[in-house]
């Protein structure tokens, strides 16, 4: 080992000045090999446009229309939270169109990085639900919108029917039962978990940001946590710690449930008695897209009905596009826990209200805090 | 000299002097407050979380250095001194896990350790167990035995490289003066080793320190490490100016663990000689 060699040598004074300059030179040349300057994040090839979204979102079924219009996929790139995706993207990382929820569309559009989206450009648009974009702060002059909706859906518990014993009604209260304790699992990540906290400590969501809601939803996190055995935004390791019993109840979104039970693992997806957290999210466009025409072919692909099909029957969410629920009749909805009409789920649930900035920074680092046991 | 240096600058120097002035400053909205000041030093002090979790990394840190070298040595030592030909091919088999990523490889370990994992199927398969363990994933043991393997390669190959260049003519001097196997070893070849063990035990302590992927995937609520409070605030918690005091907290930390333990072996060998 020759850099152990060198540092011996060093120490013994064995090397001189011309050895060591040949050392450094040697680092030097190894460290000019790799790409100077941290290039900016953009995609690999420029015909390709970018879709930066949750995990569970890169996959082809998605993407028909786009792939029969542009002969591949788009790149992906994936986050396991809006504000972690959002830090990526203030950081430099230009991506087409992100994935964002109507939680946050009002600090991502804020942040100056987003461009209203045309919606003239969209063949899907017109099949849109009625009124599902008309969401607080997404409005942008001439007509035009800073999201456009894409799916919605709710936060529950999809628990184990064999092996977890409801005790009267399902309810949130199974996340903080005792008798399960270390086979609890959560989302990692504040946007969903702090939220749940919140319906679980009674907090009204209009009052989320104030010191006295922080600190009783504080209490509920604190008295979770040693009750859960992993936080985790990644829902792949929920599914299978819940296929294989290592988790019996575990916060999740409507597709772990979904595609639990198409494997024949017998889980329920609740309906807690006091309401779900319910969202819906969407897409948005860099402001410095470099391929503008895929963005739209991508917002217009993911919007298509072909994609609703898939997100409504493989995943359990609901879709933008009113056609998308043609292929599916009423006791088909139902077992999904899905409505023809968002309305009617969404505000049967706690429906997310937007915060500023310093909500969800003083949020995550409490909610970091507290995971980590302090 | 000058184009070494230019690179050093651009690659090293001027990174440490942006993270260092950013610890000086302070989170505003999206941006930063550039007015210097030493809040977030100020909190790494006052808060418990931050010196617990130094603490709790540098015992990680220290449990898996000491458990590596001390796994690697006799390896290290085998090949030195029994492998007599095709040295070349067992260094190469004995470094083939670390060819694949660092990041497969905790994934390997979580497929090992997990609930329905090879450890747990086959302990119940002998009736040895009734329940799979849930101690070995998400627990600290994980980020121990996970972190301990993914960095073997590098205990090693620097021990194996200081035990190869002892003259073993040395070696046959001390039998020739009376000492015995397990005297020679101590008197002779551990002594001249040590320059491997030392660049060993700084190749492992020093990044494993802060390390985040391995906690973050197998760690679960009590696995995690003072790598994962700084990704945490460079990520999600969206506070940077904190994150780059935190990293130059560890450095700092790392750097006086690293005096000390230099003046330690100096002192020691000293003694020795």
């Amino acid at each position: 080992m020759d850099v152990v060699d060198r540092i011996e040598a060093v120490r013994n004074g064995r090397l001189g000045r011309r050895g060591f300059t040949r050392s450094l030179l040697a680092a030097g040349v190894g460290i000019v090999a790799m790409p100077l300057a941290p290039r900016r994040g953009r995609a690999q090839t420029s015909a390709r446009g970018t879709y930066f979204t949750w995990g569970g979102y890169d996959i082809p079924e998605l993407f028909g229309p786009y792939q029969q219009k542009n002969g591949a996929l788009p790149n992906f790139a994936v986050f396991g939270g809006t504000e972690e995706g959002l830090t990526r993207i203030k950081a430099g990382f230009v991506v087409d169109v992100a994935h964002p929820c109507n939680a946050s569309l009002v600090r991502w559009r804020d942040t100056g990085l987003f461009q209203p989206i045309d919606t003239a450009r969209l063949s899907n648009w017109p099949g849109l639900i009625p009124g599902l974009a008309e969401l607080e702060g997404n409005a942008a002059e001439g007509g035009k919108v800073w999201m456009a909706p894409f799916d919605w859906g709710q936060t529950s518990v999809t628990y184990r029917a064999d092996l977890f014993e409801v005790e009267g009604e399902e309810s949130w209260d199974m996340l903080w039962d005792s008798r399960y304790a270390g086979r609890l699992g959560s989302l990692a990540s504040g946007g969903d978990a702090w939220w749940v906290g919140a319906i679980k400590a009674g907090v009204d969501f209009r009052e989320i940001a104030t010191d006295d809601a922080f600190d009783r939803i504080a209490a509920v996190m604190r008295e979770q946590r040693p009750l859960i055995r992993v936080y985790t935004d990644d829902t792949t390791s929920l599914e299978q710690a819940l296929a294989a019993g290592e988790l019996v109840a575990a916060m999740t979104w409507n597709a772990s449930a979904t595609l639990l039970r198409a494997q024949g693992v017998p889980v329920r997806f609740a309906q807690p008695k006091e309401g779900a957290l319910t969202w819906v999210c969407g897409v948005m466009i860099h402001r410095d897209a470099p391929n503008i025409d895929r963005a739209c072919d991508i917002i217009d692909s993911l919007l298509g009905v072909e994609a609703g099909r898939f997100i409504i029957g493989d995943y359990g969410y609901g879709h933008a596009n009113a056609r998308s629920f043609e292929a599916f009749d009423d006791a088909a909805l139902a077992a999904l826990g899905l409505s023809r009409n968002p309305a009617a789920i969404l505000e049967a649930g706690h429906f997310q209200v937007p915060q500023d900035r310093e909500f969800e920074t003083r949020m995550a680092e409490l909610f970091e805090m507290i995971k980590a046991g302090f | 000299m000058a184009p070494a240096l230019v690179v050093l600058a651009i690659g090293i120097v001027v990174p440490a002097a942006i993270l260092v002035t950013m610890s000086f400053w302070s989170r505003k909205g999206l941006g930063f407050d550039m007015t210097p000041t030493l809040a977030n030093y100020r909190r790494i002090l006052d808060e418990p979380i931050f010196g617990a979790f130094l603490a709790r990394s540098f015992t990680f840190s220290g449990i898996v250095t000491v458990l590596t070298v001390l796994l690697c040595y006799p390896m290290a030592y085998y090949v030195a001194f029994h492998v007599n030909s095709r040295k070349m091919l067992w260094i190469v088999l004995i470094t083939l896990p670390f060819w694949m990523s660092y990041l497969l490889r905790v994934f390997a370990w979580k497929v090992i350790l997990g609930y329905e994992g090879v450890i747990n199927a086959s302990l119940l398969e002998l009736g040895l167990i009734a329940e799979p363990l849930q101690v070995l994933l998400y627990s600290q043991t994980a980020v121990i035995v996970t972190l301990a393997h993914a960095w073997a390669a590098f205990a090693i190959l620097p021990m194996n490289v200081s035990l190869e260049k002892i003259d073993r003519s040395l070696l046959e001097a001390a039998t020739v003066l009376g000492d015995g196997p397990a005297t020679r070893f101590l008197r002779v070849t551990l002594p001249m080793s040590m320059p491997g063990v030392l660049a060993a035990v700084f190749l492992i302590f020093i990044p494993t320190m802060g390390d985040y992927v391995t906690p973050a995937l197998l760690g679960g609520p009590d696995g995690a490490m003072i790598g994962n409070l700084i990704q945490l605030r460079f990520g999600p918690v969206n506070n940077w100016p904190m994150g780059a005091a935190l990293s130059v907290v560890l450095a700092l930390w790392i750097a006086a663990i690293a005096a000390v333990f230099l003046v330690l072996n100096r002192t020691a060998q000293s003694r020795l000689a």
